[in-house]
């Protein structure tokens, strides 16, 4: 019985991310696919930028995409992988902030429309509009590839809101659940960031006879890795430099496996400004906020 | 002026009035029985009377009114927690201070609780609750103490012992008892209600008991 | 002679009429509920979960063991901050505003407060720490209050001499009611240990955030390792919880949660300035601007969130009682044998002890985010409390040697003498229940959580802040109607009822 207590000291370990001590650069990630992918994926990260910089790197997973942009907003973390949407929205939040860099495939980014086979509806160059009147689920309410730009499209081709188009809509968390989702049948179509469908169907997870690709999107810009501006203060005036440098000679294929891009190459702030005109204009940010953070 | 006077007064119990019409006058010293049969009103007149002067009055409720889950020396050490600051009174709640185990033992040693001190009193038969509520009225160490039947639950020989005790200890007296002949012994003055009234208000001596029986001051 | 009782017996049916009332009511609902399942195979995958209930995989012991960890030093720091806290707030509950403010904040779910902190602190444990203290403290200055409230007023009154009010309470009224502050405090542990679980569905490093991440990635077996170890710490709980032990876990939780990460002024600051401040205001527009956003808000978000939370809450309660009086006969030794009682005993133990975020959270994976999932995980978890309960009145009942057995037994000499009780209990479950509904939006059903869970992911936390208050309020609204209730039908309300919310 006495010796509990001390069982507990013992195990005294900080699991929260330890933002006032540190030396340490602390980044995160939107939580857009199965944890243990994203684990192992920026443990990878971690290695590679501790390595490449000389100083302590260590990643905290978040439970939401809007938990990893309050967390960088509250300089828990100081360097974030964002989605699109999520990257502007953080930018906003925190105005000095910069994207570093992007992957080779983010600067023309698509998402999929998925369909459970049995609705029989096909793939082809226009989207069916036998989707309409049917079960729809998006990613996390937060995603680019698997809210924003969906939405967007769907906007733009019936001219409605998701609401009124389909007779339910959902929002399955993270682009895995899609899939599964519209496998299972629990909705009849859904739409998914085409990487992530790619390497899940590379890697035998999809049972294809179940569930099928009917669309892709036209092109936009996504995932980026975005760093706050005050990380200077902390790592000296060129480490926003260092930073977008070593992901660009980043050129270790399991590391590029895991996320998976094939490189990546500089981006700016302006390269999103298109996926903010869309968060606009369907609503998701207030004019007002945006106006008020130039 | 008289130490208790009642002009005219009323009790009320419930929302109806049960005694009226109360004229009585106690003066210090005096040592003084109530009768009646039970649920006449003698608590009612206890409590008119305890207000006037409750600062200095030693209580012996009917029912006690202890704290169960605290010890006996506790519960005698509250007769005397207005003469202390807040920091002593909690440390003694907390841990006894010698001093004053001392003295609630000069108390117990009278009443037969001892060997008790320190037991919980909700672990004590009736008798004993009783006595320690009476230690509680010693501890206090007043001049006037107001007890309501404060030996109902005790035996022939140990309750004339302790009524003893109380009558002894303090200066002013006043009892509601519902045993006659013991009440007798040990005041100098009867004070009977009966029907919401007081019908009697007579010394002891020279009383003609049997009179009580036909006042209906008697329980049948 | 026979027509005049007659009528007098139809007069005198309160609770029939209260039970009629509540079950029309929630037959209405059910029209307008959507009760779809939205799963081609759900069955299959139950059967998976209940497959991972035989096989649990305890695989990353380290991690478990520090989630546990984590999970049980944020409900002790909180649970017992709480407890003072609301135990000072005792000796002011007497007036009507603080009454007021505590039942508020009370009404606020501690996901919300969790989900609202974590804007100001971030994922720190100040963030998970408040968000149990704020309610669970105003939980206690009303349950304590109760408690002290109710002790006997004899032993306060005899003691002699002009004696301060404090001196009063430490010595005539506080000993006696000693017992009932503990027991109910170390309930409440119970409770903060469930409660801080949960927190790590929303990302705070508690055993909930490998619970969420397990059943998510359909690792059923290591899901229900985790549910184990939950049930083990709650069941253990009082061969470790002594009140002796109690200064050094404290310390020790205090080592484990670093309380002062990440919280900057400036950042309470914004939110209170800013991040709250309804947009059209912050923009300047003035009320020109706000009429057209309060008037979206409540005809867009507000409205059809408060109409399915409220339709939801309705079913779930009649529900709740239905599972309740199920319950109650597999339960009761009044009848069945020991095997369908022990069997019965196990069912409502995991039901009760498993919170209704988590059941719903795991139907809501097979069956998909429709209403049916809501109302089930509503109904086992709060039916099971209620039953298990009334189960325990029913087993005090000391009936006639010649009593008649089986079903009649149940309806004739069990169901009437138990039945207001059972009211009473299900009526103390009607505010949690409508709680909940509210928080089980975040997963996805379209209640007030589902839209403040939006604007969170949106960053309007004006809009958040706003659905959260209404929510509170109707919880509020919700709690005096169910007192009104009680009070009406004579049910008795004494605070031992209140230990199950």
């Amino acid at each position: 019985m006495r010796r509990l207590p001390i069982a507990l000291l013992l195990c005294v370990i900080f699991w929260f991310p330890k933002t006032t001590l540190s030396q340490t650069l602390t980044f995160s990630a939107i939580p857009d696919q199965d944890e243990s992918r994203l684990i192992e994926r920026f443990t990878l990260v971690e290695l590679y930028l501790e390595e490449k910089l000389g100083i302590d790197v260590s990643y905290v997973p978040v439970k939401s995409y809007a938990a990893a942009i309050t967390a960088f907003r509250n300089d828990q973390v100081q360097l974030a992988w964002f989605g699109g949407l999520s990257g502007v929205q953080a930018r906003l939040a925190v105005p000095d902030s910069e994207v570093l860099a992007q992957g080779i495939e983010d600067q023309a980014f698509k998402t999929y429309i998925l369909a459970n086979t049995e609705t029989e509806v096909e793939p082809g160059p226009e989207l069916d509009p036998r989707i309409l009147g049917s079960t729809f689920t998006f990613g996390s309410k937060g995603s680019t590839s698997g809210r924003l730009m969906p939405e967007f499209f769907l906007r733009e081709l019936f001219r409605h809101a998701p609401d009124e188009l389909f007779d339910r809509v959902g929002f399955s968390g993270d682009h895995s659940r899609t899939i599964d989702l519209v496998e299972a049948g629990a909705f009849e179509f859904g739409a998914v960031n085409y990487e992530v469908w790619e390497s899940e169907l590379a890697r035998g997870q999809i049972d294809t006879s179940k569930v099928q690709v009917i669309w892709e999107t036209p092109a936009y810009p996504d995932y980026q890795w975005t760093a706050r501006g005050d990380l200077r203060a902390q790592f000296g005036p060129d480490i926003l430099n260092r930073l977008r440098q070593a992901f660009l000679e980043l050129d270790d294929p399991k590391v590029l496996a895991a996320f998976p891009r094939s490189g990546f190459v500089p981006a700016h702030n302006d390269d999103y400004l298109p996926v903010l005109d869309i968060a606009r204009s369907i609503g998701l940010i207030d004019p007002a906020r945006e106006s008020s953070r130039p | 002026m008289a130490y208790f006077s009642l002009d005219d007064a009323q009790a009320r119990y419930g929302g109806k009035t049960i005694l009226r019409n109360l004229n009585l006058t106690i003066e210090r010293g005096e040592r003084v029985a109530i009768l009646g049969r039970s649920g006449v009103g003698k608590t009612s007149l206890l409590n008119l009377l305890y207000r006037q002067h409750a600062e200095e009055i030693a209580l012996v409720p009917q029912d006690f009114g202890l704290v169960r889950s605290l010890t006996v020396f506790h519960n005698i050490y509250m007769g005397q927690l207005s003469r202390h600051r807040l920091p002593y009174n909690f440390l003694n709640l907390i841990h006894p201070v010698a001093r004053e185990v001392a003295l609630a033992k000069r108390v117990t040693d009278r009443l037969g609780l001892t060997e008790k001190l320190f037991d919980r009193v909700g672990e004590l038969s009736g008798g004993q609750r009783q006595r320690v509520a009476i230690g509680r009225a010693f501890y206090f160490n007043g001049p006037t103490i107001i007890a309501d039947e404060p030996v109902s639950a005790l035996d022939g020989a140990r309750s004339r012992e302790i009524l003893k005790l109380i009558t002894d200890q303090h200066k002013t007296v006043i009892l509601a008892m519902h045993d006659i002949p013991l009440a007798l012994d040990q005041v100098d003055r009867v004070v009977g209600i009966a029907d919401g009234q007081i019908v009697l208000d007579a010394k002891t001596t020279g009383l003609n008991r049997s009179s009580l029986y036909d006042l209906g001051l008697v329980d049948d | 002679m026979t027509l005049v009782s007659l009528t007098i017996n139809r007069r005198r049916t309160p609770l029939r009429n209260a039970t009629l009332v509540f079950v029309v009511i929630a037959l209405v609902a059910a029209v307008f509920a959507d009760f779809e399942l939205i799963a081609l195979k759900p069955w299959g995958e139950l059967a998976k979960i209940f497959a991972g209930a035989l096989t649990p995989k305890f695989l990353d012991a380290e991690r478990l063991i520090e989630a546990a960890v984590t999970t049980l030093a944020l409900a002790l720091l909180g649970v017992m901050a709480a407890a003072m806290i609301g135990f000072a707030l005792t000796f002011i509950y007497r007036h009507r505003a603080v009454r007021s403010v505590c039942a508020f904040l009370r009404n606020i779910h501690e996901l919300f407060w969790a989900l609202m902190l974590m804007q100001v602190f971030g994922l720190t444990a100040a963030t998970g720490l408040l968000a149990l203290v704020i309610p669970y403290s105003c939980i206690f200055a009303k349950i304590y209050s109760e408690l002290l409230g109710e002790t006997d007023p004899q032993p306060a009154a005899a003691i002699p001499g002009p004696v301060g009010g404090f001196t009063r309470f430490l010595f005539a009224r506080l000993p006696d009611t000693m017992t009932q502050l503990g027991t109910y405090t170390a309930y409440r542990l119970e409770c903060g240990i469930r409660s801080s679980t949960i927190m790590g569905f929303v990302g705070l490093p508690t055993l909930g955030f490998h619970l969420e991440t397990a059943f998510s990635q359909g690792d059923y077996g290591g899901a229900w390792a985790i549910l184990y170890l939950t049930y083990a710490v709650i069941a253990t709980l009082r061969w470790w919880f002594r009140p002796r032990l109690l200064p050094i876990y404290i310390i020790a939780a205090m080592f484990i949660l670093p309380l002062n990460s990440g919280i900057e002024m400036s950042h309470f600051i914004r939110f209170f300035t800013s991040d709250i401040v309804p947009a059209p205001l912050a923009r300047g527009d003035g009320l020109e601007g706000f009429l057209p956003w309060i008037t979206m808000m409540a005809t867009e978000q507000i409205g059809p969130g408060l109409a399915s939370t409220l339709i939801l809450t309705q079913i779930a309660l009649v529900l709740s009682g239905l599972v309740a009086l199920i319950a109650v006969p597999l339960v009761s030794r009044q009848f069945g044998g020991p095997v369908s009682r022990i069997a019965g005993h196990l069912a409502l133990v995991v039901t009760r002890s498993t919170p209704e975020y988590i059941i719903a959270f795991v139907l809501l994976l097979v069956w998909g985010p429709s209403m049916l999932p809501a109302v089930v995980a509503l109904a086992i978890h709060n039916g099971a409390i209620v039953g298990h309960l009334t189960g325990r009145l029913a087993d005090d009942l000391t009936l006639r040697p010649d009593a008649i057995g089986g079903f009649n037994r149940y309806t004739w000499e069990v169901l009437p003498r138990v039945y207001g009780q059972f009211l009473a209990f299900l009526f103390y479950r009607w505010e949690i229940i409508f709680r909940e509904t509210a928080i089980l939006g975040i997963l996805g059903i379209h209640t007030l959580g589902f839209y403040a869970d939006s604007a969170i992911a949106e960053f309007r936390l004006d809009r958040a802040t706003l659905i959260i208050v209404v929510t509170g309020v109707c919880g509020m609204g919700i709690e005096a109607m169910s007192r009104r209730i009680r009070t009406r039908l004579k049910l008795t309300t004494s605070v031992e009822e209140a230990k199950e919310s």
